[in-house]
C-alpha cells in the first residue's frame, strides 16, 4: 500500500488490520497473552503537522507487532498484547480534546502518547482528572500543573543547544548568526534555546525573524535573514515542509554559509531541491536510525538499525525526527510498567521515575526540569549532533545536556523569562 | 536600506502580486458574472498545483504541458461545479456560498485520498538562481521569473478577451446587468458558465505555475484564498483593474514588512490596510457597486 494512495480511513483499517494478523503471519501464537494494553496515540496524522505525528504512528505499530508476535509483553506475571488506539487530532485544540475523551472514556487506554505544543493545553485537564499518563515530545509542554505528563524522549527544545555547543568548537570562525521561527509554540521556546546557546558560546544573533505558520512564500524571510550577512542561518524548530523552503530559498539567493536546524526531515527532498555542495555540513538533531554510531552498548534502543531496515521497507521514504521517538516512550513505558507490576498509569508513572533515573533511547538519563519546567518530568541525558556529510546524515558527537546546564543555566533560565516561555510565566 | 535588499524584496512583491493576481481576478470573474463568493477558489488553486504534480512530477512529463493540463482540468472543474452546484442555486446566493465550502472540503478531501497528507516540495525545472542587472546578491529564481511572466500574459490575454472578443463583450454585460444582457439575446447560462471555467483555470493555471516554489498540499489554498479576499475588498468587490492593482499594493506591503519587520506583523498590517479601505472608500479603489 503506497503512501501516495492511502487515505486515512484505509490507512487506520489497513494498520489494524496488520496489527492483528502480524502475529498469525509470524507463527506466532499470541492466545497465551492474559489480555490486551490499549495505548492511545493522539497526534496529527493530517495536516501541517502531520510529518511530526504520522511516522511517529508508523514506528509505534512496528513495535507492537513485534511485541505481540513475541507472544506480547509481560507485565506483573501477566502476559498482554499491545493495541496501538490512534486518534488524529490534526494538531487542533479542539479535536485533541475529543480525542483525548474517547480514548480514554470509551478505547480505555491506559497511557496516550501526544506531540504536544499547541494540543496540550486542552487535554490537560482531561488528563488530570482521569489521572492519565500522557507523554509529550515537547517539555515546554510540562508545569507543575502537569503532574501526570511526561517528556522521556526529547527534550525539545533544549537538545537544540548540543548542535549550537558542537560548531562552536567545530566552527569557530562563525561568529554572528540569524534565527528564523514560525510563531507558535513549537518556535517560541526553540528560539529561547538558540539566543542562550549562541551567547554562552559567543556567536551574536544578529536578528530573530518570526513568521506565521500560514506562510508559503519564504522568500522575504530569506531576503531578511541574509540582510545582515551571518555566518550561520538558524531554521529553528520549523516544520519539516518549512525547512524544505527555507533551504530552496537559501539556495535561490546565494547564501553559502553554515545552516543549522533542530530538525531536517527527508532531507534527500531538500537535496533534490537544492544540491547536494550546498547541504553538505547543515547540522541537525536527528539521525538516521542505520547510523553505526548507534551500536554503541550505550544506546538503549533495542536495534536500531533493524528497527530502520524494518521501518523504511515497511515505509519507504517516511522516516523523519519522530519515527522511533513514539516507539522509544513505549520502551519506557513497558519499563514503567514492569517495574511497578501494573499497567495503572500512576503505577506507572512511579516505575517510570523510580531512582530519578531512566534508560533513555540514547543512553542512560535522568528525569529533570523543575528549574525550567517547575516538575522533574523530563528525561534527559545525552543528546546527537547530527551533520549532512555526502549527502547522508551522520552523527558527529554525542553531547550531555546536563553538562552544559551545569555551566550556562542561568542564560538559557534568563532568555526562557525573556521570551515569556517559563512555566510560570506560560501559567 | 541596502540597494540590493530594496530591489530583491521588489522581485519577491513582485512574484507574489503576479500569482495573487492571478487567483483573485478569477475569483472576482466568478463573483462579477455568478454573484458566488466561491469559497473553493483557494482549493481550484491547489486543484492545479497537484495537476502540475502529477503531469510533471510523478509522469515526467514537460513542466508547460503540465501548466496546460492543470489550465484545462481545473476549468473542467469549475465548469462541473458551475453545473452541478451553482446553477441550480442561480437564485439562491446564501445556497450558491454554502454550495462552495461544501465544494471546499470536497476538494480537499479527494487530495488527501488522492496524493496524501505530506505536502510535496516539487523541484521546479527552472530553480536555478538568476542574477538581475549584474549584481550578484540580487538573485532570483528563474521559476518565479516564470511565473511573473505567464501571470503578465494570462492577465494581458484576459484583458483582451474582455475587450476584444465578442464573447468577452458579452461576459462584461452580464456582469453589469444580466437581464438587460439577456434581453440582447445573451445566454445568461453559457456566460454563467464561461465565466466559472476561465475564473477556476486562472486559479489552476496560478497553483500549476506556483506548485514548485510552495509546499504542494491538500490545504494550501487557505492562506491563498485569504489573500485574495483581501485584494478584492481593498480592490473594489467586481473590479478587475482593482483586483491586479489591489494585489500589487497587497503583495508589495506584506513582502516589505515581511522583510524589514516580521511576518507575523505583514499579515496584521495587510488585514488594518483592508480595514483602512474599506473606512475610507467602503467600494474599494476601484469599486463601483455592479461592475466587472
Amino acid at each position: 500500500m503506497s503512501f501516495e494512495k492511502l487515505n486515512r480511513r484505509r490507512f487506520l483499517a489497513g494498520s489494524a488490520l496488520a496489527a492483528g494478523a502480524a502475529p498469525v503471519l509470524a507463527g506466532v501464537r499470541p492466545a497465551r497473552a492474559a489480555g490486551t494494553v490499549k495505548i492511545g496515540f493522539l497526534a496529527p496524522l493530517t495536516g501541517d503537522v502531520a510529518a511530526w505525528g504520522l511516522p511517529g504512528l508508523y514506528g509505534c505499530q512496528i513495535w507492537a507487532e513485534q511485541k505481540n508476535a513475541a507472544g506480547g509483553v509481560e507485565i506483573g506475571g501477566e502476559s498482554y498484547n499491545v493495541e496501538i488506539v490512534s486518534y488524529d487530532n490534526e494538531y487542533l485544540p479542539d479535536k485533541a480534546r475529543t480525542g483525548a475523551q474517547k480514548l480514554i472514556n470509551e478505547d480505555g487506554v491506559s497511557f496516550i502518547e501526544m506531540l504536544g505544543g499547541d494540543t496540550m493545553p486542552a487535554v490537560t485537564p482531561i488528563a488530570n482528572r482521569a489521572e492519565m499518563l500522557v507523554s509529550t515530545l515537547l517539555p515546554s509542554d510540562l508545569s507543575p500543573d502537569t503532574p501526570f505528563l511526561v517528556a522521556p524522549a526529547e527534550v525539545h527544545p533544549i537538545y537544540n543547544l548540543t548542535g549550537v555547543w558542537w560548531l562552536a568548537e567545530n566552527m569557530p570562525e562563525a561568529k554572528t548568526a540569524v534565527i528564523c521561527a514560525q510563531d507558535d509554540a513549537l518556535g517560541r521556546p526553540s528560539v529561547a534555546t538558540y539566543l542562550a546557546a549562541f551567547e554562552a558560546h559567543g556567536i551574536e544573533v544578529k536578528d530573530v525573524i518570526f513568521f506565521d505558520i500560514a506562510t508559503t512564500d519564504f522568500a522575504p524571510v530569506m531576503t531578511s535573514m541574509l540582510a545582515s550577512s551571518p555566518d550561520i542561518l538558524c531554521l529553528d524548530t520549523a516544520y519539516a515542509e518549512f525547512v524544505n523552503e527555507l533551504c530552496k530559498q537559501a539556495y535561490v539567493q546565494g547564501y553559502g554559509g553554515q545552516i543549522i536546524s533542530c530538525t531536517a526531515d527527508f532531507y534527500a527532498d531538500i537535496i533534490a531541491n537544492t544540491s547536494q555542495e550546498f547541504m553538505e555540513g547543515v547540522i541537525f538533531q536527528f539521525p538516521d536510525f542505520d547510523d553505526p554510531a548507534l551500536n554503541d552498548p550505550r544506546i538503549n534502543f533495542a536495534d536500531p538499525n533493524g528497527f530502520f531496515q524494518t521501518y523504511n521497507q515497511r515505509y519507504p521514504g517516511q522516516w523523519g525526527a519522530v519515527s522511533w521517538e513514539y516507539a522509544a516512550i513505549l520502551d519506557l513505558w513497558l519499563d514503567g510498567a514492569q517495574k511497578a507490576g501494573s499497567i495503572e498509569p500512576a503505577a506507572v508513572l512511579a516505575g517510570m521515575k523510580e531512582g530519578g533515573v531512566g534508560a533513555h533511547a540514547f543512553g542512560d538519563a535522568r528525569w529533570w526540569g523543575k528549574e525550567l519546567f517547575g516538575i522533574d518530568n523530563a528525561l534527559v541525558g545525552n543528546w546527537p549532533v547530527v551533520q549532512i556529510q555526502n549527502g547522508k546524515a551522520v552523527i558527529v558527537e554525542f553531547k550531555n545536556i546536563p553538562e552544559w546546564w551545569s555551566m550556562y543555566s542561568d542564560v538559557m533560565i534568563e532568555k526562557f523569562e525573556e521570551m515569556g516561555e517559563m512555566w510560570y510565566q506560560r501559567a | 536600506m541596502d540597494l540590493a535588499i530594496f530591489v530583491q524584496t521588489c522581485l519577491n512583491a513582485f512574484y507574489a502580486s503576479s500569482y495573487l493576481a492571478l487567483v483573485a481576478v478569477g475569483l472576482v470573474l466568478i463573483f462579477g458574472v455568478m454573484r458566488v463568493v466561491n469559497f473553493a477558489h483557494g482549493e481550484l488553486y491547489m486543484a492545479g498545483a497537484y495537476a502540475l504534480f502529477w503531469v510533471f512530477h510523478q509522469n515526467q512529463l514537460p513542466f508547460f504541458l503540465g501548466v496546460a493540463v492543470a489550465v484545462l482540468a481545473v476549468g473542467a472543474v469549475g465548469l462541473v461545479m458551475e453545473r452541478t452546484l451553482f446553477r441550480p442555486m442561480r437564485d439562491n446566493p446564501l445556497g450558491g456560498l454554502i454550495c462552495s465550502i461544501g465544494a471546499l472540503l470536497i476538494l480537499q478531501a479527494g487530495a488527501v485520498a488522492l496524493f496524501g497528507v505530506r505536502k510535496k516540495s516539487i523541484p521546479g525545472p527552472y530553480n536555478e538562481s538568476v542574477s538581475l542587472f549584474g549584481v550578484e546578491s540580487l538573485t532570483i529564481s528563474g521559476q518565479r521569473l516564470v511565473v511573473i511572466a505567464f501571470a503578465f500574459l494570462l492577465l494581458a490575454a484576459l484583458w483582451l478577451f474582455l475587450r476584444k472578443s465578442r464573447f468577452g463583450w458579452a461576459l462584461r454585460a452580464v456582469a453589469q446587468d444580466a437581464e438587460a444582457a439577456a434581453l440582447q439575446g445573451i445566454s445568461i447560462t453559457r456566460i454563467r458558465a464561461l465565466a466559472m471555467a476561465l475564473g477556476a483555470a486562472l486559479a489552476g493555471a496560478a497553483g500549476a505555475l506556483t506548485a514548485t516554489i510552495v509546499p504542494t498540499g491538500p490545504f494550501m489554498g487557505h492562506p491563498v484564498i485569504i489573500g485574495a479576499f483581501v485584494v478584492i475588498i481593498v480592490g473594489g468587490v467586481g473590479s478587475l483593474e482593482g483586483a491586479v492593482v489591489a494585489s500589487v499594493i497587497y503583495a508589495f506591503v506584506n513582502t516589505f514588512v515581511t522583510t524589514f519587520w516580521d511576518g507575523v506583523v505583514a499579515d496584521i498590517v495587510g488585514l488594518l490596510l483592508m480595514l483602512g479601505v474599506l473606512v475610507a472608500r467602503p467600494h474599494g479603489l476601484f469599486g463601483r457597486a455592479e461592475r466587472a
